[in-house]
């Protein structure tokens, strides 16, 4: 039952990246209008490594994961181009019974809001002892012993005896907890995790982060980290994608983007924090409004906020240059804001 | 949970004390002497009225009439009525009629409701979901007395699929019709719940995560949509037991059938508050109980539900 994950001693150069995500469009049409809430995303993560993605609510980060996920409301939801490949297999392409296969087994992913996310009538062993019930047919008292070490895994404590409690009698980082663990129940070899430390208190996301770090560790898995904690990009991910308006607007190496930014969206969100190492701050101090999904500004969509801007802004929406290595900016004057940071 | 439910019952003391002094009461001010026209062509003779007022002890005060008449309720014994047939008989005759119809009622609001909207709320806006919409527009506009008269006619006299009137007996099968008949109402409120909440719950956040999980869709909705749905489906349907009985009174009318609606009528016509108090109390007290059961077995769906 086990997926197709590419071999570890296969040769590097044979083989394609865990998850690729390429030009990914996502429209939703509503009767106020279609917003076009993905636009010509691209990325890829390989096992072991971390992608952080950031950007102002709205930007389109939750409906990209849920578009990894095959998780989109639809409709109203529409993946309207584009492709998102797992192990070299095209997602988007494959039957619905195929797909189903790939979420848990091949592809995880954990929320925001473990209370709402977790069902509030089944116990959580329960819940987490499907998986192994569902995609590995275990009987049930082997299901139930794998939820008990899982929930150890994640360190819930006296795992055995709480494997019968409901979700509204745990804390909000033991829920949290316990996503985890459904979420990792099948060794999948990626793991979304939208904003999952948000609604936590700060002591709690820090542990939280701390057993995502550990996992990953552990179990090799691709991570993509959906934070607004600049802090917690900065000490856990490889990468990051910074999105804005539906795009990927700087794609590039943490310790890059955060010494040197090509973008001035991210420049704003790196000045908008006073110390990059503060734990819990927030990307919501840049000027301006965050552009409407459903009239997106002519140019690039980020005119109307940019210090840089210049006439061409206005006209020509900026294409994806490649600034280096591994490395890209969606700003036609990147060369200048690289250089504004050049004595950092 | 025991002693919550102890609670509930003591609770129900006062709550029957009241109800049935009222409906005593309401009884008792009926303008008309229920011994009067007892006796045929004549007047009856001054004397049998007399001594009847007396055995009833229709000549004492309403609250020493009453608190007479409960005590011997509360020791089970319900006296004879006006024509000295043994309450007790009476009920006992007509309520197993009456209880087969409700469960029939409740059976099809269940079966039939329930099932109509799911499906209405899984396709919505489908073909069967408007058929849905419109069909327990017409069950909720219609009076049900016109329901029961159309289904006497139309499948009693007209296709002759029924007979028209049900007899003594009251079997299952007799019950059928008029127990679908009383259930109408319950059926299309139920189906229109079960298909909102349905709706609702398929964009509950949970079930994203089931999704996510990998859990076929059979599953997704069997198991976790279907768990979360049927809590304000049961409520709704506990709590229409104890109508129903009381609603069992209009059908009974019209189908002619032996349960307690048609004896609480019939003695009501005669002034005979004999019959009257016992059923209405025992009316009240499935009432209360269904309400129990419901608040209880509401604990067991929901964990989240505690008693204190
Ligand atoms: N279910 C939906 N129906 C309609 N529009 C949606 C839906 N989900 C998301 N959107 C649109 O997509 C935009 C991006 O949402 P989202 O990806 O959740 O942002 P975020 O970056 O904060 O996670 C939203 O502003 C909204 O307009
Ligand atoms: S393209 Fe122009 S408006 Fe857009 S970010 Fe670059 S400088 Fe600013
Ligand atoms: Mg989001």
């Amino acid at each position: 039952m086990a997926l197709n994950l590419p071999d570890e001693n296969e040769r590097p150069e044979d083989r394609s990246p865990l998850l690729e995500v390429e030009d990914l469009h996502v429209e939703f049409r509503t009767r106020a209008g279609t917003a076009e809430a993905v636009n010509g995303v691209s990325f890829t993560v390989d096992r072991g490594e971390t992608l952080a993605v950031m950007g102002e609510s709205g930007s389109g980060k939750s409906v990209t994961a849920q578009a990894v996920m095959g998780i989109l409301d639809m409709p109203p939801g529409a993946i309207t181009g584009g492709s998102i490949r797992f192990c070299g297999r095209d997602l988007l392409g494959m039957s619905a019974e195929e797909r189903r296969r790939v979420r848990g087994e091949g592809v995880s992913i954990i929320f925001q809001d473990a209370l709402s996310a977790l069902n509030p009538l089944f116990p959580v062993g329960w819940q987490i002892a499907e998986m192994f019930r569902v995609h590995r047919g275990a009987s049930r008292s082997e299901a139930n012993k794998r939820a008990v070490e899982l929930m150890d895994r994640v360190h819930i404590p006296d795992a055995r005896r709480r494997a019968g409690d409901y979700p509204h009698q745990f804390s909000g980082g033991m829920r949290q907890r316990i996503m985890i663990a459904m979420a990792i129940a099948l060794d999948p070899g990626v793991l979304i995790a939208d904003e999952p430390t948000t609604a936590l208190d700060v002591t709690v996301q820090a542990q939280i982060m701390e057993l995502l770090a550990e996992l990953q560790e552990e179990l090799g898995m691709a991570l993509i980290l959906i934070t607004h904690d600049l802090g917690v990009v900065a000490d856990v991910a490889d990468r990051v994608a910074v999105m804005y308006g539906g795009r990927v607007v700087e794609y590039a190496d943490v310790f890059d983007a955060y010494r040197r930014p090509a973008h001035p969206y991210t420049k704003g969100l790196l000045e908008s924090i006073p110390r990059l190492d503060q734990v819990g701050s927030d990307l919501q101090a840049i000027g301006g409004t965050p552009p409407s999904l459903m009239d997106m500004p002519l140019g690039c969509a980020f005119h109307p906020r940019c210090h840089y801007r210049r006439e061409t802004c206005v006209t020509t929406p900026p294409p994806m240059y490649t600034v280096g290595p591994e490395r890209a900016s969606a700003c036609h004057f990147y060369q200048e804001v690289l250089d504004d940071h050049g004595d950092r | 949970m025991g002693r919550y439910a102890l609670r509930r019952l003591l609770q129900a003391v006062p709550v029957v004390v009241g109800t049935t002094l009222l409906i005593y009461w309401m009884m008792w001010a009926l303008p008309g002497d229920p011994f009067a026209g007892r006796c045929g062509e004549r007047a009856c003779p001054q004397d049998y009225i007399e001594a009847m007022n007396a055995q009833f002890m229709l000549d004492q005060p309403l609250l020493v009439q009453y608190s007479a008449y409960m005590a011997n309720l509360v020791q089970f014994d319900f006296g004879v009525t006006y024509n000295m047939v043994p309450v007790s008989t009476l009920i006992a005759q007509a309520l197993p009629v009456t209880l087969r119809l409700a469960l029939i009622a409740l059976a099809v609001e269940a079966v039939v409701g329930i099932v109509a909207g799911v499906i209405a709320g899984l396709r919505r806006n489908g073909y069967f979901d408007t058929l849905v919409f419109v069909s327990t527009l017409v069950a909720l506009s219609v009076p049900i007395f016109v329901i029961a008269r159309f289904a006497q006619w139309g499948l009693g006299v007209n296709l002759g699929w029924i007979s028209p009137t049900v007899s003594n007996e009251a079997t299952w099968a007799e019950l059928l019709v008029p127990g679908a008949v009383i259930a109408t109402t319950t059926t299309a409120v139920l189906a229109r719940l079960a298909r909102t909440t349905i709706a609702e719950n398929l964009r509950a956040d949970y079930v994203r995560t089931a999704i996510a999980k990998g859990l076929p869709r059979s599953r997704v909705i069997g198991v976790h949509v279907l768990r979360n749905s049927l809590i304000p489906l049961i409520t709704l349907l506990g709590l229409d037991l104890g109508s129903l009985m009381v609603g069992a009174v209009v059908t009974e009318g019209i189908f002619n059938i032996n349960g307690l609606g048609g004896l609480v009528y019939n003695h009501i016509l005669r002034l005979d508050s004999t019959v009257v108090v016992p059923v209405a109390t025992l009316f009240v007290l499935i009432y209360i109980f269904a309400n129990l059961v419901v608040d209880l077995f509401y604990g067991v769906l929901d964990p989240r539900i505690r008693y204190e």
